[in-house]
């Protein structure tokens, strides 16, 4: 993130205290979260002050103040998927990733996020994993997943290579 | 407009009722003493309907309306305390309590605790409980108590938050915070700090800063608002926490700089616990900054304060009676030729005290020599500074002000009163420019920001004062290379802004004054609030700096702010005193207090000499506090602080304020007028029996025009009036050079401004510590890189003149090649700014 992604970003607004949710929108879909420094840099623009702006973005589930992982598991706890056991779902993976969730994996691989109804409740318990969907999600299938996703990241890294 | 128009009827409880249009349920029903009760609610701040205590019931409305929020409307029947209300309300209030903290307010043994205070701590008196120091004031408390909540029907929720006690002042334990918003409102609405908000949502919902910084991180000024509007027990002041509540107030004035702002003490026997802002429309309506708020109590309830008057023999101390001090004193004033005396005020000390030791220096000693450390503060700007204060326009112009130049100015801590009225004035449409060499807190509210480079400003001044000139002048000696390219473009605008503006206001504040160019910065001000006409604001850092000149403390000055030189006036005060006073002759004062040649008698009111003892036979030194053991007074006499005598200041708008005593002093401390009078008549000099401080005021009413009745408050502020000059070399010796190879950066150095009667304040209040940094370097983030410099590293500092080692603090708004420290008064580095090389001191 330099200097110029944001002069970029502030171009297309007028700097009124309305274009702060919008601005925060374009910055998380930019940069994938909002850091500090963005924070500093919207006060500046807007004239609001960074402690406002943290109070409007948190409120907001939408907003992440950390940096995701190269992969974001979301595990749906609505309520149909609750009763087909999603807590058990997300045990598993705060089993194997050691983090709780919305935390980020030290490698900075995963991050685990729990989300309250994808519309798919015919489906639950359901988990969508790096944008795909995963239906009737069992326990067993958690560390497949997880595997698979981990050998995929290593291919990844030695193409690059 | 009709009568018609403006009210409307409305019927509460049964009682008819003619109450203002626009009202809310709430506000009408106050003010016609109907009780409702209300947590989040608070007077002056904007309605929030949180805390759903309020709910009431109006006929026609569907549901329980929530009087804060809801206007009165012609021909409303609203019943505040039907049985459905009263129930809805219980549950309501046991719903917040399930996340609080209850002990004190749902116990079974409540009733009993009343009478007997049963205390299962170990504690040499019983209390009761005390587990909250909102206790026997908490608003929580009181519903609790009216509504009748004798259980909680919900499960108890804990939050189980950190008790907050990392910031000076005031600890935070939100696990006591009822989410009422007041702090929030207050902070955002009242002081436009915005430094607290709500967080997260639902459940996790917490008030506080930005991710989970500090509050000084975050930028708050500790003004203390929040703590004064809290409900519970969640913000609490560390000094007062377990005081309980004032026995009573007294309206009193600030002395902790030159606004003035009215203060109420708040007395519990005889000790201040506290202080909290008055609503005095005039100048600080309501608010205060840090000092205000937070320092007094701690200032003058320390340990250290001297109670009894103390002589040195043969190197040890000895206590003595205040009379035998006196007697003292009064013998080896008698034996002091004029000559060989010199007295140093506090321009901290009331009028009445200043009047007194002047009269003293001039009567009893025969001697000019009297002086303040106000000249060696302003240094060779001394006189620039006092014309400033000439032009000076009263506070309540800033309000009207179109647009306002903040030259050199901080409020954060200091003079925080102003910028809260300067962010008022941005919401109503004011403009704000700002010129300040250093970073300061009124970037967010500023149209324009220039930020000269030291050694700059004269000439980006200069500029305006060309760009503003009425008349166009044909040399153009002002365009120098470097205001070329936007930033001279900016200046016009700038200009141009100035010069059709209506009624600009200049507030002058004190990043400047300690530089060497301090005379040329402060003269190009003159000129260029002469240019648009607009009124000047000097903010001067001494409370009674005012009072000092026109009181005639300085060996250049007579009271009334007349010369000394002139002879009319000395034989007027001749006549007036009936004594004799000597003409005048005086090369002594306070620049020359080191260097000069030996005194007899050296008298320190209030005042501390810089680093070690001057040379002097016998020194007396009167403070509210101990000299540091370096100076080693003969004779050390206690005298009272502000809270514990009457008396009048004037501030920096020119308006005399009262002074009024609170408590009285401790052991045999006295105000210093009271001192030197009863040394003045030990010494038999007549003309000092006074009995109180109306007295003295009333002869200085009838020596100075326009002083008028000790006790009005509503008294106008005048601009300063004052004959003749301060007697000050024009231009000190000069040897700064630009910055070079050798000494690539330019240090600036500002002197520590926040004290009282000569002491640092940190010195005595513990949590400024945390705020006033001194010895603290600030390096630009590129130059720290560059030096292999992180923060706190330790840094050795040289110039061609002098070593020196601070601790680095790295910062982004400082500009590239600059440096700036803040040392404490009377420490100094000669020329400033000054060139310097700096690196990290190995390890």
């Amino acid at each position: 993130m330099t200097n110029k992604d944001y002069i970029d970003i502030f171009s297309r607004f007028n700097g009124e205290e309305g274009d702060l949710i919008p601005l925060l929108q374009e910055i998380q879909e930019k940069f994938g979260y909002i850091s500090e420094e963005a924070i500093k840099n919207i006060s500046r623009f807007l004239k609001i002050s960074e402690n406002q702006i943290f109070g409007v973005a948190s409120f907001y589930s939408q907003f992440k103040f950390i940096e995701s992982g190269k992969y974001t598991i979301k595990v749906c706890m609505g309520t149909a998927c609750h009763v087909r056991g999603s807590l058990n779902i997300l045990d598993e993976f705060r089993r194997n990733l050691h983090v709780e969730a919305d935390e980020t994996t030290d490698d900075k691989l995963f991050t685990l996020e729990t989300v309250n109804c994808v519309g798919a409740c015919a489906l639950g318990p359901i988990v969508i994993f790096s944008g795909d969907y995963h239906g009737q999600m069992k326990i067993k299938i958690v560390r497949e997943l997880l595997e698979k996703y981990k050998s995929k990241n290593e291919k990844e890294s030695e193409t690059a290579v | 407009m009709s009568k018609e128009n403006k009210t409307v009827t409305i019927n509460i409880d049964d009682q008819i009722l003619e109450v203002e249009k626009g009202l809310t349920i709430l506000r009408a029903a106050e003010q016609n003493n109907i009780y409702i009760p209300a947590l989040c609610s608070h007077k002056n701040l904007t309605p929030f309907g949180g805390c759903r205590m309020c709910i009431v019931e109006v006929e026609g409305m569907s549901g329980f309306p929530t009087a804060c929020t809801t206007p009165v409307e012609e021909g409303m029947v609203i019943k505040t305390h039907t049985a459905q209300v009263q129930a809805s309300r219980v549950e309501i209030l046991q719903l917040i309590l399930s996340e609080h903290t209850s002990s004190c307010l749902i116990c079974e043994e409540k009733d009993e605790c009343k009478e007997y205070m049963g205390t299962i701590r170990k504690a040499g008196v019983t209390t009761g409980c005390r587990y909250c120091p909102k206790d026997g004031q908490c608003e929580l408390q009181d519903l609790v108590e009216k509504l009748g909540v004798k259980e909680i029907n919900y499960p108890i929720y804990y939050r189980n938050l950190r008790v907050e006690k990392d910031d000076p002042f005031y600890d935070r334990d939100y696990n006591l915070c009822i989410l009422c918003g007041r702090c929030i409102r207050v902070c955002q609405e009242i002081r436009i700090a915005n430094t607290l908000a709500f967080k997260q949502r639902g459940p996790k919902t917490v008030v506080g800063p930005a991710y989970d910084r500090t509050h000084i991180d975050a930028g708050c000024e500790f003004c203390g608002a929040c703590v004064s509007v809290c409900p519970t027990g969640a913000l609490s002041e560390k000094v007062s926490k377990w005081e309980g509540k004032a026995e009573r107030e007294e309206l009193t004035t600030c002395p902790l700089c030159g606004v003035g702002c009215q203060i109420r003490l708040l007395i519990k026997k005889n000790e201040i616990i506290g202080s909290l802002p008055a609503e005095d429309p005039l100048v600080n309506n309501g608010q205060l900054c840090v000092k205000g708020r937070f320092c007094v109590a701690e200032l003058v309830n320390n340990y250290q304060r001297l109670r009894k008057p103390y002589k040195t023999q043969n190197g040890t101390k000895v206590e003595i009676f205040l009379e035998e001090a006196v007697e003292l004193s009064a013998e080896k004033l008698s034996a002091c030729s004029p000559e060989q005396f010199g007295m140093l005020v506090s321009p901290n000390c009331s009028n009445e005290d200043l009047y007194i030791a002047q009269k003293f220096a001039r009567v009893a000693v025969g001697s000019h020599n009297i002086d303040t450390t106000a000249r060696t503060f302003y240094g060779t700007g001394f006189n620039a500074f006092l014309n400033l204060m000439r032009m000076a326009v009263p506070l309540s112009d800033v309000l009207k002000a179109s647009i306002i130049l903040c030259i050199g100015l901080d409020t954060r801590f200091g003079r925080s009163v102003v910028g809260v009225e300067l962010r008022k004035a941005v919401e109503r449409g004011a403009k704000i420019i700002t010129i300040n060499p250093r970073h300061h807190n009124l970037t967010m509210i500023a149209e324009k920001e220039f930020q000269p480079v030291p050694k700059m400003e004269v000439n980006l001044l200069n500029s305006l004062v060309m760009l503003t000139e009425k008349k166009k002048t044909p040399t153009s000696q002002f365009r120098s290379k470097r205001t070329t390219g936007s930033l001279s473009g900016e200046l016009s605008t700038v200009a141009k802004m100035l010069k059709e503006a209506s009624a600009p206001v200049f507030l002058v504040g004190s990043e400047f004054l300690q530089y060497d160019e301090s005379p040329q910065i402060l003269e190009a001000v003159e000129k260029l609030a002469r240019n648009v006409s607009a009124g000047i604001l000097p903010l001067p850092v001494q409370n009674n700096l005012f009072g000092s000149v026109l009181m005639g403390v300085y060996p250049e000055f007579l009271p009334g702010g007349f010369s000394s030189t002139g002879k009319e006036r000395i034989d007027n005060l001749r006549k007036r005193w009936s004594a004799d006073v000597p003409n005048f002759s005086s090369q002594w004062n306070a620049e020359t207090l080191s260097s000069g040649s030996r005194m007899k008698v050296l008298y320190f009111i209030g005042e501390v000499p810089p680093n070690s003892r001057p040379p002097s036979d016998f020194l007396i030194f009167q403070n509210i506090y101990p000299p540091d053991i370096s100076y080693e007074p003969d004779l050390v006499i206690p005298s009272a602080a502000f809270t514990e005598m009457d008396g009048t200041f004037i501030n920096g708008e020119g308006r005399i304020q009262r002074v009024r005593k609170a408590v009285d002093p401790p052991g045999e401390a006295l105000p210093d007028w009271e001192i030197l009078c009863r040394i003045a008549q030990k010494m038999g000099i007549k003309g000092f029996d006074f009995s109180n401080a109306r007295e003295i005021y009333e002869e200085i009413s009838s020596l100075i025009k326009g002083f008028g009745d000790f006790d009005n408050t509503k008294r106008k502020a005048n601009p300063m009036i004052c004959e003749g000059e301060l007697n000050i070399p024009e231009t000190r010796p000069s040897r700064t050079k630009k910055a070079d190879k050798k000494f690539p950066f330019l240090l600036s150095v500002s002197v520590g401004e926040h004290t009282y009667r000569g002491f640092p304040l940190s010195t005595w209040v513990e949590g400024l510590k945390k705020l006033f940094t001194e010895g603290i370097i600030d390096i630009n983030p590129e130059d720290a890189r560059k030096t292999g410099i992180s923060r706190s590293d330790e840094v050795i500092v040289t110039s061609a003149y002098f070593e020196k080692i601070w601790s680095a603090n790295i910062l982004s708004e400082q500009t590239q090649g600059t440096l700036h420290v803040t040392l404490p008064q009377g420490e100094s580095i000669g020329n400033n700014p000054h060139p310097v090389k700096i690196r990290k001191k190995d390890v």
